[in-house]
């Protein structure tokens, strides 16, 4: 029921989404819209040929006339575009649904990527780097079906039908209004057919995803079930689940084929009705037309053969529905960074600080997008050189502090550098002479110098090593053969989560920043080493004004204040006072 | 329908092939039932065409009704038109069917291919991830490679026959062409196979560009570095869009070329039937239901052309598969258990952690039953190396032996319980999370347990008592109660030798001494090794510092 809820208040906005990201791409679907529909005129005009053909040779052969090739090769030219012809309509239109598809898809990537840039450091409440970047990448292809197959069907599913019924009226009225008893029906199942479909896609997509994490939640703990020996009740698990995935699924798949039989049973109804009423009436023998051939041979023959025809886009759009159930989950999980309410740091002053600032907040308060409160307001002062702990519970918006620091988020009341209004300043060039660290350190698959690099790109070899013999790194690095070449794994594995937060401390030192903000860097780090790396930080920050959000002030002697975010009446403590109490 | 299949051994890696092995006998209905619904479409198609012409033909030559016999046409039409409907759902059924239940064996292939590793603990989250995906891939292999080229096939077959049996010279005239259009998408089995390779890798490798960035990004904000990153990212974006691209366009190609050949097949057969209607060798109306069946064919031979991408796609979902799950040595199981009293013996042992750079070396200490080893050391300084080798999860130089004989020559599955730091908590019930490790424990057990690690209480304050949800992210367990249910249910195997790293963390002194007192009466009589940053008293205890 969860998922649902969010749909029932806006039922129709991820396909609203989906129409505004289709709308720059208009011209190449409509040329590829148009090239379909001149498919299917071609395809009329076959029918018409091979019938008047057809026709020809039955009367010549019915009255003994030899038939001769020469009504073949005059049809021939005509025949031969026909058949070419739409197979080349067929070819450009997928390369230009293609295109199409293409262009939304990188915009998007695009788009989606300026919006978490945006939110920087806030970009987590997205979801985690795993999720975000299958969204950006996954979630975004799944559109795909939807935008080069589904949109031009939608409409084809109705230009088609039309056509077809217009050709086989001028022939015979009656045989258009069988395909015209049988059409309303169209639009009947379109929503019949719709509504099973979607409702079973998204029953089958949860059942799928709820499957897949089981399976998953297993794998990972696959040591832990190895060290219990009870891997094979867990692959009874894991068979057991699948075993109800299918149950479940197949009867949610029988109803929803049952609409797409329904649908073929009318066509392959439609088809058999026809053939027997123009059969029997050329044979004069209709009950209520005897004697009297309604519909000669010609026409009958093209009616025939256009009358599969009529019914193929609907087949061909009920199997695309699934695109579109899948673009509607994906544009689902995108619309909320989407729809991100772009915040732009207004000021332009070029602000260079030469030495630690004075930072002063006042009545600084932060509101979320949908105007709840992140940050109770709050005032306080660092004085240059000054070096702050925040603490309170969790969500009482220390990190959103830091981040409306870094010039990240809208907030309210003042924030002063150096009495200068931080809206004020350009942002970029504000970022610039901040360093930040947080839990996770920015430490990418490369080498060590490559790594130190990404913070100075022009530092000399020098200049890295004076940086990680200050984080007291320098020792082990040394001692690996590669030395500053030696080439960390993905997420910089080969060195402990304490050495990785060294390094990320030695980018810091390499930019030289007067303001540090560092957002519980050691909150993953067991006792020991976190009180080390504070102790550290102490050494290596004086002189920096430095704001510091940490749960444990074990190491943190240095500071000069301590300040809760959770007392109305912000209180000021004396460091070392803290941590003796 | 079917009975459900015991699980498979996995023994060998899989094999696209033997795929449809495991469920032949719904794979084979599925088969059938398609190629009937083709068949049914196309003489429902062929057969009106020939009915409307016959009729027209009777009509002018007046033999009207009486000399001609409409009933049996008009019930095959029928029968066509119930059999395309029928034949397609039940199609649509069975193989939905078949291919869920392969997504089974494969699940449980795979899950039991990785349960045989003895170090599947550094498969990354992301790659499991593909693990899931890569298994979905798979099912294509029957969907859109066999089932489209047998349907293929087997109606190109019959409608070759028909055209002999109307006149072997339309045969000769067509069936070339016709032929040509059903083997051109063999030719680019090699091409699709590349594609969908580069593919595979241009697509890790964007992924990676994007996760990195990503995982840094107000890092490189704040050093003007997020553009070139994400540049990077836009270019390999482009890569792949554009490999993308040459696969649509390699099917779209081949199907361009295919239905031009079933074009001019269909011109020849033209052809070539007027000039046997001319000689009268031919009627009108079969002429057009012979026409009518190669038209039929399009809907059967469209498939073939995307059939070798989604080839290359299985095989290259397989080869990742088969090489994520690689059973390298299967163990021997016939090794004895160590006895009581134990004696551990450890010389000169060095490790490292697969992508370290550094690790725990030449350590040397022996400990015997009764004996508590507590470790502690800088971080980085190879504790948890150390655990992860004497729970034999590791390789190692230097020598590890217990009572005298070295670690490889013990079977030490119900020996050795080793508690990591981040213990893994499944989505299931508490009771269901300790039953793990004890199948058989009574409530009463799980409770005396639950009490040991000094959360009975904490159980007991719970609506649910012992079927309260306990997963990852469920609220209502903090990570240091994980860690505890993590403890409460390795105690429950009983091991002889306990490896416990870092089991107080977070907890505060007076749980600690609990925890630590029955830790200290539970094994009395084997081994405990801790690693703990804190303080802890035992009497007579050994010390290792790293």
């Amino acid at each position: 029921m969860k998922a649902r809820t969010p749909k029932l208040t806006s039922p129709s906005q991820p396909a609203q989404q989906l129409a505004r990201l289709l709308h720059s791409q208009r011209k190449r679907l409509n040329s590829a819209l148009l090239l379909a529909v001149t498919a299917s005129l071609l395809f009329i005009l076959q029918c018409y040929l091979l019938a008047g053909l057809f026709a020809g040779w039955l009367i010549a052969s019915q009255q003994g006339i030899p038939v001769n090739s020469a009504q073949l090769l005059n049809t021939l030219p005509s025949l031969a575009l026909c058949l070419l012809g739409r197979p080349v309509l067929q070819y450009y239109r997928e390369h230009l649904s293609l295109a199409a598809s293409q262009h939304i898809r990188s915009s998007l990537r695009v788009q989606l990527l300026a919006k978490l840039a945006d939110a920087g450091p806030a970009k987590n409440q997205y979801g985690n780097d795993g999720s975000l970047s299958s969204k950006l990448l996954e979630q975004v292809d799944a559109l795909d079906g939807f935008i080069s197959r589904y949109y031009v069907q939608r409409y084809l599913v109705l230009i088609t039908p039309l056509l077809l019924v217009c050709a086989i009226f001028v022939y015979s009225p009656l045989a258009a209004l069988i395909l015209l008893v049988t059409a309303p029906l169209v639009p009947l199942f379109m929503i019949l057919l719709g509504n099973a479909a979607a409702a079973a896609s998204q029953r089958q997509l949860q059942q799928l995803s709820r499957m897949s994490g089981r399976f998953l939640d297993l794998v990972r703990g696959m040591a832990t079930l190895q060290q219990l020996q009870a891997t094979e009740r867990a692959a009874q698990s894991v068979a057991n689940a699948a075993e109800r995935y299918r149950d479940s699924s197949m009867s949610v798949l029988k109803l929803a084929f049952l609409s797409s039989a329904v649908l073929e049973f009318f066509s392959a109804l439609a088809i058999a009705l026809l053939a027997l009423y123009l059969g029997l009436g050329l044979l004069g023998i209709l009950p209520w037309a005897k004697e009297i051939i309604p519909v000669p041979y010609q026409g009958a023959l093209f009616i025939l053969l256009l009358a599969p025809e009529f019914y193929a886009p609907l087949r061909q759009l009920g199997s695309d529905y699934h695109a579109k159930a899948q673009a509607e989950a994906a544009m689902d999980e995108l619309s909320p960074i989407l729809q991100r309410h772009a915040w732009q740091h207004p000021g332009t002053q070029l602000l260079t600080l030469n030495s630690a600032p004075h930072i002063s907040l006042q009545q600084l308060h932060i509101l979320t997008a949908e105007q709840r409160q992140r940050l109770a307001p709050v005032s306080f002062s660092i004085n240059s050189g000054g070096r702050i702990a925040l603490q309170g519970p969790s969500g009482c918006g220390k990190s959103s502090l830091l981040h409306a620091l870094l010039g990240f988020v809208p907030y309210q009341g003042d924030i002063l550098i150096n009495q200068h209004p931080l809206t004020g300043l350009e942002r970029n060039h504000w970022q610039q002479q901040l360093a930040y660290m947080a839990q996770y350190s920015s430490i990418a698959a490369a080498s060590i110098a490559d790594n130190l690099r990404l913070a100075a790109a022009d530092a000399s070899e020098q200049q890295l090593i004076a940086a990680l013999q200050q984080v007291e790194l320098w020792p082990l690095i040394q001692k690996l053969p590669l030395g500053l070449n030696t080439v960390l794994g993905e997420r910089g594995r080969g060195l402990s989560g304490g050495q990785l937060q060294r390094l990320a401390l030695a980018q810091l030192l390499l930019r030289n920043a007067k303001v540090w903000l560092l957002d519980e860097p050691t909150a993953h780090l067991d006792g020991a080493t976190a009180y080390r790396l504070h102790q550290l930080i102490g050494t290596l920050s004086q002189g920096k004004t430095l704001i510091i959000v940490s749960h444990q002030l074990h190491g943190l002697d240095w500071l000069d204040q301590v300040i809760r975010l959770d007392n109305p009446a912000i209180s000021h403590i004396d460091g070392a006072q803290y941590v003796q109490a | 329908m079917f009975k459900p299949e015991s699980l498979p051994t996995p023994e060998r890696s899989i094999r696209l092939r033997s795929l449809l092995h495991s469920r032949s006998r719904a794979w084979l209905l599925a088969l059938l039932l398609g190629l009937v619904t083709l068949l049914a479409a196309a003489t429902l198609l062929a057969l009106s065409g020939w009915f409307i012409s016959a009729a027209a033909l009777a009509g002018l030559a007046s033999v009207g009704a009486y000399g001609f016999d409409y009933f049996r046409p008009a019930a095959i039409i029928r029968l066509c038109a119930i059999g395309r409907t029928a034949g397609r759902y039940a199609e649509r059924l069975t193989s939905h069917y078949a291919a869920l239940g392969l997504l089974k064996d494969l699940r449980v292939h795979s899950f039991t291919a990785l349960a045989q590793q003895r170090h599947s603990n550094r498969h990354s989250a992301d790659t499991l991830q593909h693990l899931v995906g890569d298994i979905d891939l798979l099912d294509q292999f029957p969907l859109k490679v066999i089932a489209p080229w047998l349907w293929a096939c087997s109606l190109t077959a019959l409608v070759l026959l028909f055209w002999y049996l109307l006149a072997p010279t339309l045969l000769i005239y067509a069936a070339p062409c016709l032929l040509l259009a059903l083997a051109l998408p063999l030719l680019t089995v090699r091409r699709a196979k590349v594609l969908a390779q580069q593919d595979t890798d241009a697509s890790t490798q964007r992924r990676t560009l994007l996760l990195e960035p990503l995982s840094m990004l107000t890092s490189l904000l704040l050093w003007q570095r997020w553009p070139d990153n994400i540049n990077r990212f836009s270019g390999q974006d482009k890569i792949c869009l554009n490999l993308q691209l040459r696969q649509q366009l390699l099917i779209s190609r081949t199907a361009l070329l295919q239905q031009s050949l079933l074009a001019l097949s269909l011109i020849l057969l033209l052809w070539q039937g007027s000039a046997l209607v001319a000689n009268n060798l031919l009627s009108v109306p079969l002429l057009l239901a012979a026409m009518l069946a190669l038209w039929a064919l399009h809907e059967a031979l469209l498939p073939l052309c995307q059939s070798f991408i989604a080839l290359g796609l299985s095989s290259a979902a397989r080869d990742r598969l088969n090489r994520l799950t690689d059973v390298s040595a299967a163990t021997p199981l016939n090794k004895p258990e160590p006895a009581a009293p134990l004696c551990l013996n450890v010389n000169r042992l060095s490790a490292r952690q697969s992508g370290a750079l550094v690790g725990p070396s030449q350590l040397s200490f022996k400990l015997q039953s009764g004996e508590v080893l507590l470790i502690s050391g800088a971080s980085g300084s190879g504790k948890t190396t150390l655990l992860q080798t004497l729970a034999n999860q590791l390789a190692f130089s230097g020598e590890i032996s217990l009572n005298g004989l070295p670690y490889s020559e013990w079977q030490l599955s119900n020996t050795v319980g080793y508690l990591p730091q981040q213990a893994d908590l499944f989505d299931l019930t508490l009771a269901q999370n300790l039953r793990l490790a004890a199948p058989t424990a009574t409530d009463a057990q799980l409770w005396q347990v639950l009490d040991d690690v000094a959360l009975s209480n904490w159980a007991k304050s719970q609506p649910l008592q012992l079927d309260t949800l306990v997963s990852e992210y469920g609220a209502a367990v903090s990570g240091g109660q994980a860690r505890r249910i993590a403890l409460a249910r390795l105690l429950l195997t009983q091991r002889p030798v306990l490896l416990l790293d870092e089991p107080f963390a977070g907890l505060d002194p007076a749980t600690t001494a609990h925890l630590l007192d029955t830790l200290l009466a539970r094994q009395r009589n084997g081994l405990l090794l801790i690693v703990s940053h804190q303080q802890l008293n035992v009497p007579g205890a050994k010390q290792l510092q790293l």
